[in-house]
């Protein structure tokens, strides 16, 4: 079973012994190239090239084309302040006039964002080439911006008022929004999309009566939309919305993605209920982008082992990964859903208070006979990013042969843990040049690497 | 006083118009103005906290809410300052600067003055002078920085920086929160105090200027 299948086959509920690993690299896929968040979210081919990035180190089951969710509201006339590091925000509410609050206009059907609108035909180019390169083996993600979030960038936070004051001004809003949604899954269906995320962090803020309300007719009509399609749908929804996920489920989509603030035990027995996956749920701030590898694989591994069914299971961050995002995390918590007993072991090694090091014994680095590369690695043989890693090496060993020494420390061989400790090695991969760190957890271009070896061999003592 | 009850209660339902006719009511019917405040706006604004924070109401509830105690505390103004009435203290509020995510801030706002602060909000995207300078001009007790993105939560510990560089950092209380926040963060960057949702923070924000 490819990957993408291996998804697909969760989304249709068949029964599982594994989840599959969905990372939502929105702009953080640009970290992994040296784009900021405005390049990728901007240029075409530095996004493709950033998603394929995060294609190859995070080793997705699935992943999204995009996520931003000031693109549909962009081209509807809300003006965005772009960031370096995160997605642009919504500066100006079209439909919100200070002046005049209780005018509240519904945009008129014209306004549906057409495909050559915004930044729409860029997304649906990426879309494209993202299907063609890597398509056959990852699911792809095409997200849009929910019906509630659309509707609160056009009107600003009036809207949660409105829905006292002008009950149907709000029904009629999020109907036009919730056509602005199926427009646009149409366009990333046609641009390849496996399946469509409707992403409305609001949610989480309304109660369950506003949600009946207000949201059950426009959600349910975009999912039957998005099945009618012929693609699979998910609702994502941030902060806590525990109260609302039965709901969320009635309105008929095949995956809901949670984030930290809902506990994922809690949230799968009513998911289970309505036989509808669940995603989730690492935490962004403290684990993904404040956290070391180990505590982002540990967490991981606790989560799968909170279910020994599988079934409807996605593992996938709580929501957008923040930017700066360490790549080890991801390629941590990668490695910790494909090989996950693994990882359980490691983890458990790491943990280990007393760990005898004076047993190891380090190469004497400052006076070798030829420069020695030292790879430490997960897994070579099952962790993407680690396998590039080593691949990276063994191209060095096959252009400078007997030259230069290799050697690759697994974290999976229980002798090698506590040379990696030792070695105070922080992140894996890694690759020391004699007992120096040059690179960490990004693969070096051959280019770069060839100058570190020459520069190795000219330094190292004979 | 049967019409105080009733005015929280109105407040409590959001019903502006209501509240605004019953606080002049209760004016004219000779109850002193800072006690309307206290048991009728206050007191209902203080249920509608409690019931946000546990999770029975929700953003819109919170915010109609807080437009009908605008209303009403519009009217009481002019009679609080003939009775002398003062705030409990003064609070600077804002979003930091590149963040324009204002949802939370201005439910921490309405809260603050549910407990009967004098709030002065800056806004979105503040620049941290811009909350040192304000805070200073008005003798302010607190500063309350928000964030809810990853990246501009960073931009809270430059206001933390600007306080102390203008060396009034002992006679500021520096509140902090958002999404991505926690506590350790918050004493990381030196703040004093962050609470995870509205109604803490108008209670933490009361305290604090009551300790003085």
């Amino acid at each position: 079973m490819t990957p993408k299948e291996k998804l697909f086959s969760t989304l249709r509920h068949e029964p599982q012994s594994e989840a599959p690993w969905v990372p939502f690299a929105g702009v953080h896929a640009g970290k992994l190239l040296g784009y900021d968040a405005t390049e990728v979210l901007t240029d075409a081919d530095k996004l493709f090239a950033s998603l394929m990035e995060v294609n190859r180190l995070y080793k997705p089951d699935g992943q999204p084309v995009v996520f931003d969710l000031q693109l549909e509201a962009e081209c509807l006339g809300c003006e965005l302040v772009w960031a370096k590091e995160g997605p642009p925000s919504v500066k100006t509410h079209p439909l919100f006039d200070e002046n005049d609050p209780e005018d509240r206009v519904v945009p008129c059907d014209c306004t549906i964002p057409d495909a050559n609108q915004g930044r729409i035909p860029l997304v649906l180019d990426v879309m494209r080439r993202m299907k063609a390169a890597a398509g056959d083996e990852t699911a792809l993600y095409g997200l849009i911006c929910g019906p509630f979030t659309l509707a609160s960038h056009l009107r600003g936070n009036d809207i949660f008022m409105d829905m006292y004051d002008d009950e149907d001004y709000v029904r009629d809003l999020l109907a036009y929004a919730a056509k602005v949604a199926k427009t646009m899954a149409g366009y990333y269906v046609e641009a390849g999309m496996d399946v469509i995320a409707i992403v409305d962090p609001l949610i989480s803020q309304i109660s369950t009566d506003h949600f009946r309300q207000f949201m059950t007719d426009p959600f349910t009509e975009i999912f039957d939309a998005i099945r009618d399609l012929g693609a699979f749908s998910s609702f994502f929804v941030c902060g806590d919305a525990t109260r609302n996920i039965a709901v969320m489920c009635e309105t008929g989509p095949d995956s809901i993605g949670i984030d930290e603030n809902i506990n994922m035990a809690e949230a799968k027995t009513i998911t289970d209920r309505y036989n509808v996956a669940l995603g989730g749920n690492i935490p962004l701030t403290t684990l993904m982008l404040h956290g070391n590898q180990q505590d982002n694989m540990k967490f991981t591994v606790e989560l799968l082992d909170m279910f020994a069914d599988k079934t409807n299971l996605i593992i996938s961050p709580g929501c957008d990964m923040p930017y700066a995002t360490p790549v080890e995390n991801a390629i941590g918590v990668a490695q910790a859903v494909h090989q996950t007993n693994q990882v359980r072991e490691m983890v458990k090694n790491y943990q280990r208070a007393e760990m005898d090091l004076s047993q190891v014994v380090l190469p004497d680095y400052e006076h070798l006979e030829r420069p020695l590369v030292e790879v430490f690695t997960l897994d070579s043989e099952t962790c993407a990013a680690c396998t590039y890693m080593w691949g990276a090496a063994t191209g060095m060993k096959a252009r400078f042969g007997a030259e230069i020494d290799l050697v690759e420390y697994k974290f999976t061989v229980k002798e090698n843990i506590p040379r990696i400790v030792k070695m105070g090695v922080q992140q894996l991969p890694s690759i020391y040049v004699n007992g120096k760190l040059v690179y960490s957890s990004l693969i070096p271009s051959r280019e770069a690497f060839d100058r570190v070896v020459r520069e190795a061999l000219t330094t190292t003592s004979k | 006083m049967e019409i105080l009850q009733t005015i929280s209660e109105m407040l409590q339902k959001g019903k502006a118009k209501d509240v605004k006719a019953l606080v002049q009511e209760a004016l004219d019917q000779g109850i002193a103005a800072e006690k309307v405040l206290n048991d009728g706006l206050l007191a209902g604004m203080s249920v509608i906290g409690e019931k946000f924070k546990n999770n029975e109401i929700f953003v819109p509830d919170v915010l109609i809410a807080a437009r009908a105690m605008k209303m009403g505390s519009q009217v009481l103004k002019p009679y609080l300052s003939d009775e002398g009435v003062k705030a409990q203290g003064k609070v600077v509020i804002g979003t930091v600067q590149g963040d324009l995510h204002d949802i939370g801030k201005n439910l921490v706002s309405m809260m603050m003055e549910g407990k009967g602060l004098e709030v002065i909000d800056l806004g979105v995207d503040t620049p941290p002078e811009r909350f040192v300078s304000t805070a200073i001009e008005n003798d302010a007790d607190i500063i309350a920085c928000s964030a809810l993105l990853t990246t501009t939560m960073n931009n809270i510990k430059a206001v933390v920086d600007a306080v102390r560089d203008a060396g009034v950092r002992d006679k500021v209380t520096i509140m902090v929160g958002g999404a991505p926040l926690t506590e350790a963060f918050a004493k990381s960057i030196g703040a004093d105090i962050y609470t995870p949702d509205a109604a803490s923070a108008a209670d933490a924000a009361l305290s604090a200027v009551q300790k003085g």
